[in-house]
């Protein structure tokens, strides 16, 4: 069975006419012709054109990535981007927000980051504490 | 000259710093946090001390354990880069008191010209203008409201103790003033353990043009050009150059700025490496915004235009010797330009991005320069400035200066990380950029009209993109095995040898 293979969620088919050599580890010399192509790619990005993309090869042992941060049913989730320290909260279950409004702040490499509201709403939970450790990926608060 | 010399940070400048003590055959001395067993600079230097766990002010802030690691290796002389220690008049004064030499000004002039308000009536004195503001540091917002009430907004709140954009706050509205005292108050209270903060009128459209002086302990001092840095994000540099695009087309602008800016380095007693930064107007009117004590980020740019090395003379002032040229021996040649490359994601709200650097290619050629702090496998410490290291060229003119940045940044890639090399090219292509048409708003103006990170591409990219998918992923399937085989093999080899 043929591979699927996405680009950035869309099916891409390979370039029938492309000569692929892995020069080093995670660095790739594509020729299309007489075309020059300088890759470079992890296990889930590909860095090529001054651009980076995500991609995935249908596999079952592939890595298989889950839509996070929500959305569905209205309902938005803010996520912490990256492990860091909650420095304050600035708004209480309840409130009514508008999309951009900050919500709260969490501090990592000694910059204070706002993170702001997805969309309008009302917030319906907080999940975190001023002073709390997160992770990458904890949940910070929802928005409804 | 010192036989050995401590080099009190980390990163990018710690690696800059031990390549000029080896070329002058000194012996460096790194330091370390537990979060940089490590780095690269603990990889490069000569020797190594370990001085602490990772949060900043338990290492490279520790006065005690630094001098500690600098007594107990012999160094007779301390380097601090720039951050961390290097604007503490007390740390100077404590190298001072332990006889190990300070690579920098004397602690007096750390202390007149570190805090802002102070170095603003010493530039006074000394004949340079200045914005108008407070005199002193404020202790509530009420006080900057008095002031903002008088001279209308937007002001420009700031820290007394501040430098790289920490604490301060731009306030364009009477009911933004009282949160943003606060949020500026804390976050200087955290970067520099001082809360107190000014209020300035703010300047709209100015350029950041700043002086780089030189002064040895015999009394001579010379200006070294400028460097233009309007290129800036929430008061941070981006992108740095020299010459100013301002300064080449105003005649007698450099040398008005410069020998204005000697005069205040002159009313604090100053010597060994500083840098005065201007507040420019296209007009040609310029004021004194504050000096910076230390050698600063940006020092290549004045290198590469001037041939000079900056941390050689350093050395060689500390040391107790006579600048080797005058002022009429300075030339400026050329136009050099510094990218300060982020472990941040531009695409993302300029996101930190800390985490595993899987791959690593940096530009190389004619004109390139890479101040690094990084390799491939190397993990990026979330306790630090997310900095990983400046890519500066130079070339003929500004023009081919801003071609072959273009040209290095398309060879630069960063792998398992993201950083802001996109921004830069975004940068370098805009109109206004190009044209030399700059002023400390024009970033984040930039910013706020919306860039698209992810224009459409080449038709052949997609495909191309898929081809090496399918590669990488077929070859992660083989790799494991073919490459534990071949380690194997080779290890079989040398065992048998061995046993030979």
């Amino acid at each position: 069975m043929k591979p699927v293979i996405q680009i950035d969620g869309q099916t891409v088919d390979p370039h029938p006419a492309a000569d692929v050599v892995e020069t080093e580890p995670g660095s790739f010399s594509v020729l299309i012709g007489s075309s020059v192509f300088e890759v470079w790619a992890s296990e889930s990005h590909i860095a090529l054109a001054g651009r980076r993309f995500e991609f995935s090869v249908e596999d079952p042992r592939a890595w298989k990535h889950g839509g996070a941060g929500g959305g569905v049913h209205g309902k938005a989730s803010i996520l912490a981007p990256m492990p860091g320290k909650v420095v304050r909260i600035l708004v209480a279950v309840g409130d009514e927000v508008k999309q951009g409004q900050g919500i709260l702040v969490v501090e990592a490499m000694k910059m204070q980051n706002e993170m702001k509201a997805p969309r309008d709403g009302r917030v319906t939970v907080i999940a975190v504490a001023v002073n709390a450790s997160v992770t990458a990926g904890t949940l910070l608060a929802v928005v409804e | 000259m010192f036989e050995k010399v401590l080099i009190a940070n980390r990163g990018e400048i710690a690696l800059r710093i031990i390549r000029t003590l080896r070329e002058m055959g000194i012996r460096s001395v790194a330091v370390y946090s537990d979060a940089d067993r490590a780095a690269l600079h603990v990889r490069k230097a000569d020797e190594a001390v370990h001085i602490g766990p990772s949060p900043s002010h338990e290492s490279y802030l520790n006065v005690g354990r630094i001098l500690q690691a600098a007594r107990c290796c012999g160094a007779q002389a301390i380097h601090p880069g720039y951050g961390f220690l290097s604007e503490n008049a007390a740390f100077a004064q404590a190298c001072d008191d332990a006889g190990i030499v300070f690579i920098g000004p004397s602690a007096a002039s750390i202390g007149r010209m570190g805090s802002k308000t102070e170095a603003r009536r010493t530039a006074q004195a000394g004949g340079a203008p200045i914005v108008p503001g407070t005199e002193e540091g404020l202790t509530s917002a009420t006080e900057a409201a008095a002031f903002a009430r008088d001279t209308g907004f937007p002001v420009m709140l700031k820290a007394v103790a501040g430098g790289g954009g920490k604490g301060m706050r731009r306030v364009d509205r009477a009911e933004d003033l009282f949160s943003a005292f606060d949020s500026a108050s804390s976050e200087a209270l955290r970067a520099f353990g001082d809360g107190r903060i000014y209020v300035e009128k703010l300047i709209e459209n100015a350029r950041h043009v700043e002086i780089q002086i030189f002064g040895d302990r015999h009394g001579n001092m010379v200006y070294l050009g400028e460097r233009e840095c309007s290129v800036q994000r929430r008061h941070q540099k981006v992108i740095e150059e020299s010459p100013s695009p301002l300064l080449a087309r105003m005649p007698g602008m450099r040398e008005r700025m410069g020998e204005a800016a000697v005069k205040a380095a002159r009313a604090a007693g100053y010597y060994n490496a500083g840098t005065v930064e201007f507040l420019a107007s296209n007009d040609g009117s310029f004021y004194f915004l504050e000096m910076n004590t230390r050698l600063q980020v940006e020092h290549p740019v004045t290198e590469l235009v001037t041939g000079l090395d900056l941390v050689r003379l350093q050395l060689e002032v500390a040391a107790g010797g006579k600048l080797p040229f005058t002022q009429a021996d300075v030339a400026l040649r050329g136009a050099a330009m510094e990218c300060r490359v982020y472990a941040e994601d531009p695409a993302n709200n300029f996101f930190p991005s800390p985490g595993k650097i899987t791959r690593l290619s940096e530009p190389a050629g004619p004109g390139v320069r890479v101040d690094s702090g990084i390799y491939a496998g190397w993990t990026v410490p979330i306790d630090y400035d997310p900095m990983l290291s400046k890519l500066i060229v130079w070339a003929a003119n500004r023009e081919q200066a801003i071609e072959r940045m273009l040209r290095a940044l398309g060879e630069y890639h960063i792998g398992g990380i993201m950083s802001n090399l996109p921004l830069f090219q975004i940068i370098l292509n805009d109109p206004a950029f190009r044209a030399g048409d700059l002023h400390t708003g024009y970033l984040d103006q930039l910013l706020a009209a919306g860039i698209d990170f992810a224009p459409p591409v080449a038709e052949e990219i997609l495909p191309v993109a898929a081809a090496v998918a399918l590669a990488s992923q077929a070859g992660h399937d083989r790799s494991t095995s073919a490459v534990a085989q071949e380690t194997s093999r080779w290890l079989a080899a040398g065992r048998r040898s061995l046993h030979r």
